[in-house]
């Protein structure tokens, strides 16, 4: 297969994904504005970070006016898994030049990577493989721009009873729920919620970060109980 | 102070995915580490819900008059029953809406 080839199979394959990502851009714009980020800050977040959970947790953390060493850490921990997904590319991208690994690196979302991954499995060594991951990569930020940019410009225009900012807590339930799967996944969920409502009444510092670390011990320790599939 | 905090996040998100491909690190990280990682998002993002669905006011525990409890409730059933972003977010909306709008406890 050619360069164009690859590059094409990725765009088509990343296309109906686009499904779902497209309203999630657009919720994120409107937040964005309703959480009093400018127009120009809610626009270039998504491509300075182009990340679409990490960028809600942004918004959220910085409505209820935390740290910035809050922010970061809590950013660093949600994209955490991005670097799992690098790590298992080094085996087809590990040969390439800094620059493509630069472009590569940056384009690494879950989305990409879940289809791009699958084809690099599947597909007999090529020089050119890395345009597949380029194609997805490039049409899902596409799709992220634009529908972030539709949502900064519905984002002023909606009325405040319909309490927007709620769409928050109601997009990680979606995102976290389909991830438990086992006992420990269910007890990372218990134990850090459980300890945010403890911490967050002791009015402690960090309370969020010190939440995450009891529900990834906890999950660690029950690990060796999960049913092996 | 918003520029420095999107301009930091956007930094790190970088280096968490160019990192293992630039080669510094060993490409293939220990068990131990990939099981840790799985954790991680969903023991942050739960004490966020936590928050937000405002179960802690001025230090006590607010659970009756709740809307935000009980439309976070159906949306995790909704969450649980359909996996699907969009009806999740669209019921426990419209939860919310319905009784913050239409009923008085």
């Amino acid at each position: 297969m050619t360069k164009w080839k690859f590059f094409k199979q990725g765009v088509l394959e990343e296309l109906p994904l686009q499904v779902g990502v497209f309203p999630f851009g657009v919720i994120y714009g409107i937040m964005a504005i309703e959480s009093g980020l400018t127009p120009l800050q809610a626009f270039l977040m998504s491509s300075i970070i182009f990340g679409g959970a990490s960028q809600i947790v942004f918004l959220q953390l910085f409505s209820s006016a935390s740290s910035i060493g809050t922010i970061v850490a809590s950013i660093g921990a949600v994209n955490s898994r991005h670097f799992l997904y690098s790590a298992s590319m080094i085996e087809f991208l590990g040969n390439l030049s800094l620059k493509w690994r630069i472009i590569l690196g940056y384009l690494l979302t879950d989305e990409a990577y879940a289809v791009s991954i699958r084809k690099f499995m599947n597909e007999p060594p090529n020089r050119f493989l890395h345009f597949h991951l380029l194609g997805t990569g490039i049409t899902l930020f596409l799709s992220w721009q634009i529908s972030t940019l539709t949502g900064v410009l519905l984002g002023g225009g909606l009325p405040q009873f319909l309490n927007l900012q709620f769409i928050i807590p109601l997009t990680f339930i979606a995102i976290i729920i389909p991830m438990v799967k086992s006992f420990s996944t269910l007890l990372v969920v218990l134990g850090s919620g459980i300890s945010a409502l403890i911490f967050k009444n002791l009015q402690m510092d960090f309370w969020i970060i010190l939440s995450a670390c009891v529900g990834i011990m906890l999950g660690i320790v029950t690990s060796k109980f999960d049913i092996k599939s | 102070m918003i520029w420095t905090s999107i301009i930091l996040c956007g930094i790190i998100t970088f280096l968490i995915r160019f990192i293992p491909l630039s080669g510094v690190v060993s490409a293939e990280p220990s068990p131990f580490i990939k099981n840790s990682f799985k954790y991680i998002p969903m023991a942050v993002l739960t004490p966020i819900i936590v928050n937000d669905l405002s179960i802690i006011q001025n230090n006590s525990f607010f659970l009756i008059d709740n809307y935000k409890l009980y439309a976070g409730v159906i949306a995790i059933i909704v969450a649980v029953i359909s996996k699907n972003i969009l009806a999740t977010i669209t019921l426990g909306m419209g939860t919310f809406l319905i009784m913050s709008n239409f009923i008085n406890i």
